[in-house]
């Protein structure tokens, strides 16, 4: 298992340059053991590319990779797993050979490979399924095959590039546990997605890059944090008037159910919740509300 | 090394357990078997019984020789198989052909038309008659002086069926002939016993002492160089396809995250050229035992056949360069398969490549002629030409030993060298998905990955 101290891996002023445009400009990022890493930004920002670097497809033009402690080398592949987002699998070929072929590519061979075959798609509820030809599959069940060619090696690093994109409810629900799972095994996950909905709730630490540059970086919870506008989510019934009162409110505006209230300058939300239970309103829920991952997203994108 | 035989392993079983190999392997031979026998038995079949011919004999000396010589079917064939350099293994198909329509033979029904005192036109008028009425299908009218000026008139409904109108000349040629020779008083037997050719038995000169060969030597490059032609033409497809399949399918990039290149496209190289060896040695094995069985069943007949004498070292020649002129192209194949998106396309790309391998051929006669020529020397050591004129070097006057170990060496590095090409070109070009490659883009590709 990894060491705790150290970071699984290390990006130290990567750029790729295709041509004349560039890819991932000057990033630097660390990735800690046994956390699940959200890299995150909108399409065509440089994800895929800087993914592509850290499990050796390419090779940046400047910078260093750094994985497990070592400079990135082949040999260290065998201890990652990939779910591109561009997936494919051998349409003619049966899942279960298909996936032994897979875990042989990996090094897993033999007796093992078969075992842990068997064992991943009983997880994933597709043994009846083993010896039907891909092309036979329904979308997501090829996608959750495809997703047991990333974890059937066991590896220490897993990276998932738009892991829910084309399942259902219920597959999502599996594929989210089964990433926690993996985690709370003390693997590494690094999940790359535009779903911000989905990264708010699985990743501890976020990096987002636009435009081939790191926007933002860190602890999800801290970045949250900073980003609070002194603002509270409300529910609530009568008090007219109230949230008129502009020494006391800067601005309101109504998301779904939730009345969002935020507060002037130098008010802070005790004040707010005093004056209403004064005003004789009913309060059903006050809640000190943090922005979501998605206005942050949105926030820096448009920056 | 364990990944590369992965890649061979799968690439091999997935393509050797389809039905469609299976098949194609069973009825490689049969069809082989079918389009060899097929042709000559239905050109041989007679199709509405005997030729109905009249002839009007105004020589009054010809018709019971023409007769019999319709009879007897074509004996200027038989007396060219007296000489047995021409036997039937060596002589050219239109030969075969011809010789069986012959021998298979179309039968014929002669009837005299005497004068009796009528005008030729109204003998002839009443023929057609008979003719327009199927009674006959054509009529010959021998003039008085044949055997003088040699000419003789043919009528038939039919004047396109060559087969007919040859075996009227020739019989009728042998009639005339007989009768002369017998005019003359001239034994025939003694006539065809003077005539007959003489056979020229060649020996070769090696470093090994004297040893005897037929005139084989091209027929058996040629037939080498088809061999190599035949599977690239099938199996180079099957490469193009086994490249392209995993950019289709966009598995590429789970290959790459776990292999590097080289080893990938070495791998499906080799794994499909099992496939295609695994083919061709059913197919071969297939054709020795069909071949023993005909060898053997020709013996039988009395039928003298001069197998062609090859030395071992000789077989494992052919072997090596057979290999190597399968790899280059097949890899060549490959390496297109890398810059395109669709098997059409790389199809197209490959085709006039692949007719290097018929440019070989160009090189036969000169390298027969000397052997030891620098254009020899420099045809068989470029590696696109090597399989055919190296053979050629081999079968007539064997090259030292170091120069075909150098022509293999400089083969097979070459080989090595394209799907490192290849590769390369792979990896970049699958990152930049549905679009087909410029030259300029490749190679920036190549500097690039």
């Amino acid at each position: 298992m990894t060491n705790e101290s150290q970071p699984t891996l290390v990006l130290d002023h990567v750029t790729k340059r295709y041509g004349d445009f560039t890819a991932v400009d000057d990033l630097s990022l660390q990735v800690r053991s046994g956390r699940v890493f959200g890299l995150i930004g909108p399409n065509g920002a440089g994800k895929t590319t800087t993914i592509r670097m850290i499990v050796n497809i390419t090779v940046p033009d400047s910078g260093r990779i750094e994985l497990f402690g070592q400079p990135m080398q082949t040999s260290l592949q065998d201890r990652i797993g990939y779910l591109p987002e561009e997936r494919g699998l051998y349409r003619k070929m049966k899942v279960g050979e298909q996936l032994k072929f897979f875990a042989e590519l990996k090094d897993v061979r033999g007796k093992e490979a078969d075992a842990r075959v068997d064992r991943w798609l009983a997880k994933l509820q597709l043994s009846d399924w083993k010896n039907k030809r891909a092309k036979d599959l329904s979308k997501g069940m090829q996608q959750k095959v495809q997703f047991i060619t990333a974890v059937i090696h066991d590896p220490d690093l897993l990276i998932l590039d738009e892991p829910f994109s084309g399942l259902d409810p219920v597959n999502v629900e599996l594929m989210k546990d089964t990433i926690l799972e993996n985690k709370r095994e003390g693997k590494t996950i690094i999940l790359s997605t535009h779903q911000m909905e989905i990264a708010e709730k699985l990743c501890d630490d976020v990096c987002m890059i636009n435009r081939a540059k790191k926007v933002l970086d860190g602890r999800l919870r801290e970045i949250r944090r900073s980003f609070s506008r002194n603002a509270v989510a409300l529910q609530f019934s009568g008090g007219d008037g109230l949230l008129q009162d502009t020494t006391l409110v800067a601005n309101v505006r109504q998301n779904g159910d939730d009345t969002e209230v935020l507060l002037a300058p130098n008010v802070d939300a005790q004040m707010l919740l005093k004056r209403l239970v004064e005003s004789g309103a009913v309060v059903n829920k006050f809640e000190l509300a943090e922005p979501s991952l998605h206005d942050i997203f949105i926030e820096k994108v448009r920056e | 090394m364990k990944k590369f035989f992965a890649v061979i392993k799968r690439e091999y079983l997935q393509r050797v357990r389809t039905k469609f190999f299976i098949v194609a392997t069973v009825m490689g031979p049969v069809m082989l078997g079918l389009f060899t026998v097929l042709p000559v038995y239905i050109s041989n079949m007679q199709v509405g019984g005997a030729t109905r011919l009249a002839v009007v004999d105004q020589s009054g000396k010809i018709f019971d020789a023409f007769r019999n010589a319709l009879a007897n079917g074509n004996e200027d064939v038989e007396n060219d198989n007296e000489n047995p350099s021409t036997s039937a293994i060596n002589s050219n198909r239109e030969e075969q052909m011809k010789r069986s329509a012959q021998i298979g033979g179309q039968r014929f029904e002669a009837e005299l038309i005497g004068l009796d005192g009528r005008s030729l036109e109204d003998v002839k008028r009443e023929l057609n008659d008979r003719v327009r009425a199927n009674e006959l299908d054509g009529y010959v009218i021998i003039p008085p002086d044949i055997l003088g000026n040699g000419k003789a008139e043919f009528y038939g409904r039919n004047t396109g069926d060559i087969f007919t109108r040859e075996a009227v000349a020739d019989r009728l040629s042998r009639a005339v002939r007989e009768q002369r020779l017998a005019e003359n008083k001239i034994d025939q037997r003694l006539l065809r016993e003077a005539s007959r050719r003489v056979s020229l038995v060649s020996t070769k000169i090696s470093a090994q002492g004297e040893e005897k060969v037929g005139g084989s030597g091209f027929m058996f490059v040629f037939s080498f160089g088809l061999l190599i032609y035949m599977s690239v033409l099938l199996y180079g497809q099957i490469v193009l396809g086994a490249v392209i399949e995993e950019k289709e399918t966009r598995i590429a990039e789970i290959l790459f995250s776990s292999m590097r290149a080289f080893p990938l496209m070495m791998g499906k190289l080799v794994g499909v050229s099992l496939v295609a060896l695994t083919q061709l040695s059913i197919w071969g094995l297939a054709f020795l035992v069909l071949a023993g069985f005909g060898v053997g069943f020709a013996a039988a007949q009395g039928v003298p056949i001069n197998l062609p004498h090859l030395p071992p070292i000789v077989l494992v020649y052919f072997v090596l360069f057979f290999l190597l002129g399968y790899f280059i192209y097949a890899t060549i194949y490959a390496l297109i398969g890398s810059m395109v998106t669709t098997t059409q396309e790389g199809g197209q790309l490959a085709m006039p490549i692949v007719l290097m391998l018929v440019a070989g051929f160009y090189f036969v006669f000169p390298i027969i002629r000397s052997p030891n020529s620098s254009l020899a020397f420099w045809a068989s050591m470029f590696p696109f030409l090597a399989p055919i004129t190296m053979m050629v070097r081999i079968t007539t006057e064997t090259p030292p030993a170091w120069q075909i170990i150098l022509s293999l060496t400089i083969g097979f590095a070459t080989v090595v060298g394209l799907v490192w090409l290849a590769s390369r070109i792979y990896r970049v070009g699958m990152l930049m998905y549905g679009k087909k490659a410029t030259i300029p883009e490749v190679w920036r590709w190549v500097r690039q990955a």
